[in-house]
């Protein structure tokens, strides 16, 4: 069942179309990568999700019902654009941004030292938030997004500012509430970690959304009919080719895309019969990172000759 | 519900926030001590004028005039110390010598100036003084009645009058001011009021201003940290409003109680006996109703520096964008300290009706005068219209504002968000 329904979201400022007339479903039980360059209006659409933007055209349902004050408080979400009070000690931060949530008390506090024991904090819960540095503000900044225990967690590019170590704490932690059950929407422009954690997938581009649905199905569809290639020599010969419907070049790496799947012995054959040496040729497997490039790509070539 | 766990738990930290920092401790403290300084150093700067030797030469043809001044001027009351008169009787033909041989010990301060006391003094009682500064107000103010009795008593001399009579004649006339009140009670007034009504006027001045930058502050603060897409996460921009404002009117509220304890301790106990002309005769009902006209007049201000905050992301754009604010205390503040002088003046009564006026001027018009209880009823009725819909509006700038960032929005565009 759709947990969360995005239906028609649309927002314009001015002149700009930020958000046009976007709709996906967030499923039960789902890590959703929400995934797009920067400024392709993936933070409005998730304003609009957090009832801070209003949307021109379009709603958000939870379980069918318009959402309002009680999804707010059963978020967690931490802004791409961190802000904390600097003057604030740092245990105060948290209790107060959980309290905005409605939880107080003794449990939330001890919640809070151990989020802080785990981020090793600790020792500073009684320093203000100034006088932490910039890592250690973004690990106060996730805290206070997930200390009231959310059903679910909208994280807007999460692993910004972070070192190795703290990604990957943060990368488990992800991964422990997925198994509790807790709905996390994603967005992020690092497609490996989109890749690692989501399970779903929608691309916004310049507003519009250009790939929604799950990781799997959008692998595989891609996948047979993408062929990945080291090579050297001129393969520019492939634009002029029938049953190629793309290609993306860059250095001695292609991204071939074909018009029909199994297509992969005919290229083959043909890059023999044109003195290419093929050093790597990988069918039927992609990476989101490659999908991102291409459809991104795609996109930017249309741009240039319009 | 415009109060909700919300609202309560963002009032909850901007009470905290404010009542426990440190500018709201030294401000508290400070203010007095600003106030009674500025008493301190005007009575330093009189005493200190007081301290300059003043030397005075007295001079007439008439032997019974100079000595009777000499007797009257050379007592240690009347010289208080620093007056030296000198009377001396120079013939009417050797005055002018008496000038001219003068003239350098005057340009030189040795002598500060002469009073000359002509013959014709008996029947138009005009009299001269050569100084280097002849304009000497204070002096004439010291001598002018002293004088003037010398030259009655010569006068009345042979003119067969008793001795009460002549004390009557030498008697001066003597104001006492009485208040009229809306009891037709007839009182003894003191200057007592009208330092309550400056007192009044400048809190109303100062705080409204600094609360309410500090709320402007505050709201700036949020904006560029990006506070506030948290906060909007989790509470509506209404609610944090309604917190805010709320949270820091209850904070200045408490501040002017603490500034007032002096006035609420001299007027309910006799622990402080004022000198009789320094009388307060207002009631505890009037301090109450000037801190409900106070914090009415917060939650109004606090509400339109708010929304001038949230336009702006820096704090000297925002200073530019608030002068019409500022107008519209500052304006009424200058009224207010017209009243002082003359409490019933015509502008001062329309101002006391007048939206955003009415809440410097009445309160400082009510401590000076005696108000129509109904009269004051309707300025608070007023001022809480006003407040209401200055919330409104400004309710609907800070929702848009807030999440405005970038180049400054035209006052077209701020428009538009009122609209929306």
């Amino acid at each position: 069942m759709a947990l969360l329904e995005i239906k028609n979201l649309s927002k314009s400022f001015g002149n700009l179309k930020a958000v046009d007339d976007v709709s996906f479903t967030v499923p039960e039980g789902s890590v959703f990568g929400l995934i797009g360059r920067n400024g392709a209006g993936k933070t409005t659409t998730i304003r609009m999700m957090m009832n801070i933007y209003l949307p021109d055209n379009g709603e958000v349902l939870l379980e069918g019902a318009k959402i309002g004050q009680d999804f707010r408080n059963k978020v967690g979400y931490l802004p791409e654009e961190r802000g904390l009070y600097k003057k604030m000690k740092v245990l105060d931060t948290l209790l107060y941004f959980a309290a905005l949530k409605g939880s107080e008390g003794k449990q939330i506090e001890k919640d809070a030292i151990t989020y802080l024991k785990m981020f090793n904090l600790e020792d500073r819960k009684g320093s203000k938030v100034e006088d932490l540095s910039k890592g250690n503000q973004q690990k106060v900044q996730f805290i206070t997004t997930v200390l009231h225990n959310p059903q679910f967690l909208i994280l807007d590019e999460p692993f910004s500012g972070l070192d190795p170590i703290n990604t990957d704490l943060l990368t488990n932690l992800i991964m422990k509430f997925k198994e509790e059950g807790k709905i996390i929407i994603l967005s992020t422009h690092l497609m490996d970690f989109a890749e690692r954690l989501c399970n779903h997938i929608a691309m916004i581009e310049k507003g519009k959304l250009i790939l929604n649905g799950s990781l799997n199905e959008i692998k595989a569809n891609w996948a047979a009919k993408n062929i990945t290639l080291e090579y050297s020599g001129d393969i520019s010969f492939l634009n002029n080719i029938d049953m190629v419907d793309n290609l993306t070049l860059n250095n001695n790496n292609a991204i071939i895309k074909m018009k029909q799947p199994n297509l992969e012995q005919e290229l083959l054959k043909l890059l023999v019969q044109n003195d290419i040496n093929v050093h790597k040729f990988i069918a039927n497997d992609i990476s989101l990172h490659e999908i991102f490039v291409s459809l991104a790509g795609e996109n930017s070539t249309s741009e240039g000759s319009n | 519900m415009l109060i909700n766990r919300r609202v309560i738990t963002v009032f909850n930290r901007e009470i905290k926030d404010k009542l426990l920092s440190k500018s709201f401790i030294i401000m508290t403290l400070l203010v007095p001590v600003f106030l009674f300084g500025i008493l301190a150093f005007q009575t330093f700067v009189m005493t200190f004028e007081g301290k300059e030797k003043v030397n005075i030469h007295v001079i007439s043809s008439n032997d019974k005039i100079t000595s009777e001044i000499s007797n009257i001027f050379n007592d240690p009351k009347f010289t208080e110390d620093r007056y030296t008169f000198k009377a001396l009787t120079i013939p009417k033909d050797s005055v002018a010598k008496y000038l001219e041989a003068n003239k350098s010990n005057i340009l030189e301060e040795k002598i500060t100036g002469i009073i000359f006391l002509p013959d014709s003094v008996m029947s138009n009682k005009e009299i001269k003084y050569y100084s280097k500064n002849p304009n000497n107000l204070k002096l004439f103010d010291k001598v002018r009645s002293k004088i003037n009795n010398v030259i009655l008593s010569e006068y009345f001399k042979d003119k067969n009058l008793s001795k009460a009579q002549l004390e009557f004649a030498l008697k001066n006339v003597n104001f006492n001011p009485y208040r009229i009140t809306k009891e037709q009670d007839i009182r003894k007034e003191g200057y007592g009021n009208t330092v309550v009504a400056f007192l009044f006027s400048f809190l109303l001045y100062f705080s409204l201003i600094m609360i309410g930058t500090q709320m402007m502050r505050s709201v700036i603060e949020e904006k560029t940290n990006r506070i506030v897409e948290v906060l909007l996460s989790s509470v509506s921009s209404l609610d944090l409003l309604t917190g805010k404002i709320l949270g820091t009117a209850v904070t200045g509220l408490i501040q002017m109680a603490i500034w007032l304890i002096p006035v609420f301790v001299v007027i309910s106990t006799s622990i402080f006996v004022l000198p009789e002309d320094f009388i307060l005769s207002i009631s505890i009902g009037t301090l109450l109703a000037f801190l409900l006209n106070y914090f009415i007049g917060l939650v109004t201000f606090l509400g339109l520096f708010a929304a001038v905050g949230s336009i702006f992301d820096n704090d000297q754009d925002a200073q530019q964008g608030i002068w019409p604010l500022m107008m519209l205390i500052m304006i009424p503040f200058f009224i207010a300290m017209g009243i002082v002088s003359n409490p019933e003046n015509s502008i001062a009564r329309i101002t006391s009706f007048v939206p955003f006026g009415s809440i410097i001027v009445m309160p400082t018009r009510a401590a000076s005068a005696d108000v129509p209880v109904f009269q004051i009823i309707i300025a608070n009725i007023i001022n809480l219209i006003t407040m209401g819909a200055v919330f409104v509006l400004a309710a609907k700038i800070y929702k848009t504002g807030l999440l405005f960032t970038g180049k400054k929005p035209k006052w077209s565009e701020v428009a538009k968000w009122l609209k929306s």
